[in-house]
């Protein structure tokens, strides 16, 4: 097998990203969506948290077994704070790898049928594995950028709108970094797989995006749902759960390969 | 004798259900202009993707500057330059940014790429819309942007898919001047499709006709004309409808095979231009007016459409 000829993916991803990044209706909910999650939501509750000490014992009863249990360990004005910016937001992160890469993943492979652009990067002399690589590659690495990114933000204002109640710093915590590094990046991986499975039987991308939601809007609440309990499990709990979705994406990339063929592709062209 | 730059032979493709492409067999020859005629669905995109290497043959075989496109295709197209039916440019990219990507893939330096790319966006006339996007550039601006793009790595052979299509007058002259010095001056190969017969006719040294995934015809126009009509026709004014008389005394002539009475005068069937003055002294002695006797060769036009009816040849 012949080595990846990196010029050409480097050139392919460069060209994906430069027309992305001029395409409103793609950049706009990758910067709006992040930034409400990562940014305005946990300045809000972080300002709340500044302003008023809420009693959220009943809710901490509702959780089940000992989850709870670092949360009430703390002060009463710190409790909030510290359970929704330090627990409960940290499943929503997972949203933005998860979408930012589905956006981009539609855009580059189904994206390309709909503006008719497929057939001439077919003529062109690149590989499929390579093509293939660089359009995975285009969408996988803005998603973690951005993700980490987002991340660093939401720190840094978790942190700093909620000094004058914690007077100190309480994100990341070491699971928070298991998600950032591991989780987020297999998520990421994960839209991107079913994204690549989906475009090629789409046409466009909004139909690439409806198919794509409704297999990833479900993952999402799964996702959702079992991250709140993750951040508050051990580390290598959070590890195997990042790795078995890891496994799945990586098989749902996989098969995309083996159908990401000239011969398959150039007859619905 | 050189090797032909493009060989198909009994070349095929089932597409779908509705769709195959069967023993289509022609070549062409290094710094030829081979013109591939056809209604819309005859199978020449099918044919240009088998050509070079998007579609794998389901049967018969291809060479394309001696490799083999099923197994060949990335070596092969970075010889090749393609102008697709659809220009299939970027829109959210400039000229100069659709260009010098594709230098890159092709293994350009990006120096290199951009100087090649403003030169050609010069060269199409697109020198001042080259760094802005392709979105809002006109028809015929981007098929010269997509022309310009298909030559970047100046190829060896050209698959050039209605080069024409939506240009101006002026703009479709100088196509085809560059086509025809691509060919004639460079040595390039050229597999020309195109709906507009005028330009093949005066480009292409030879054409295949295909119809519905069939080939009806691969050669020399000329050729292909004689074998249909193997007369040439020949227009006689005679200033009026030619007498039965007259009829006859044509027919009488050395090398006429025919002749049949017309609005103005008469059409002969004659085997070859030599019989034409014959045929007027003829007329001329025996006092019948000849106004004017103009010989009628077959236009592309007229075998085209003779042959879309034609049976498809039959494979060897």
């Amino acid at each position: 097998m012949s080595a990846v000829d990196w010029r050409a993916v480097r050139a392919v991803v460069a060209k994906d990203l430069t027309a992305v990044r001029r395409a409103k209706a793609v950049v706009i909910p990758m910067v709006v969506v992040p930034a409400i999650l990562l940014v305005i939501l946990p300045a809000l509750v972080a300002f709340g948290a500044r302003n008023a000490s809420p009693d959220i014992s009943r809710f901490l009863a509702q959780l089940p077994g000992d989850l709870a249990a670092p949360i009430r360990a703390l002060p009463a004005h710190e409790q909030l704070v510290v359970l929704v910016n330090g627990y409960l937001l940290a499943p929503l992160f997972l949203i933005v790898p998860l979408m930012v890469s589905s956006v981009l993943a539609a855009d580059a492979f189904a994206g390309e049928k709909e503006r008719r652009t497929l057939e001439g990067l077919l003529h062109l002399p690149i590989a499929e594995r390579d093509l293939f690589l660089a359009k995975l590659l285009g969408a996988f690495l803005p998603a973690v950028a951005i993700s980490w990114l987002g991340f660093l933000c939401f720190a840094v204002v978790s942190n700093v709108v909620a000094w004058p109640v914690l007077h100190r710093i309480f994100v990341p915590t070491q699971l928070w970094l298991v998600m950032i590094a591991w989780v987020a990046p297999a998520v990421a991986a994960l839209g991107l797989g079913v994204m690549v499975r989906v475009s090629a039987r789409a046409r466009t991308t909004q139909e690439a995006s409806q198919l794509g939601g409704a297999v990833i809007l479900p993952l999402i609440f799964l996702a959702v749902g079992q991250s709140s309990g993750l951040l508050l499990l051990s580390v290598p709990v959070a590890m195997a759960v990042g790795a078995t979705v890891w496994v799945i994406a990586l098989w749902l990339c996989g098969r995309g390969a083996v159908r990401f063929t000239r011969d398959r592709m150039a007859p619905a062209l | 004798m050189t090797s032909p730059a493009i060989v198909a032979e009994r070349l095929g493709r089932r597409l779908g259900p509705d769709f195959a492409l069967e023993g289509i067999t022609f070549d062409a020859q290094p710094g030829e202009v081979v013109a591939l005629l056809g209604p819309n669905g005859a199978g020449k995109t099918t044919t240009v993707r088998l050509l070079n290497g998007l579609l794998l043959p389901g049967g018969g075989r291809a060479r394309v500057l001696g490799l083999d496109p099923a197994t060949e295709g990335e070596a092969l197209r970075r010889r090749t330059g393609v102008l697709t039916e659809n220009a299939g440019l970027d829109d959210r990219l400039s000229a100069l940014e659709n260009l010098v990507f594709t230098g890159r893939i092709r293994g350009m330096a990006s120096a290199e790429a951009t100087r090649r790319a403003q030169e050609l966006l010069e060269r199409f006339g697109l020198g001042d819309r080259a760094e802005r996007p392709v979105q809002g550039a006109s028809t015929g601006q981007r098929r010269r942007i997509a022309l310009a793009r298909a030559l970047l790595h100046d190829p060896e052979v050209l698959f050039l898919d209605e080069p024409t299509s939506g240009l101006d007058p002026a703009g479709t002259r100088d196509v085809v001047e560059l086509i025809a010095s691509l060919a004639r001056e460079r040595g390039r190969t050229v597999l020309l499709c195109t709906h507009f017969l005028g330009e093949a006719h005066r480009l292409a040294s030879r054409v295949v006709l295909l119809a519905e995934g069939r080939l009806r015809a691969f050669g020399r126009p000329e050729d292909l004309a004689r074998e249909l009509w193997p007369a040439l026709a020949v227009d006689l004014d005679l200033g009026g409808p030619a007498s039965a008389a007259t009829v006859e005394l044509a027919r009488s002539c050395a090398g006429v095979v025919g002749v049949e009475a017309t609005a103005t005068g008469a059409q002969a069937q004659v085997v070859d231009r030599s019989a034409v003055p014959i045929l007027v002294g003829t007329l001329v002695s025996r006092e019948v007016p000849v106004f004017a006797a103009v010989p009628r060769p077959p236009t592309l036009e007229d075998l085209y459409f003779a042959l879309q009816t034609a049976p498809a040849e039959p494979g060897p």
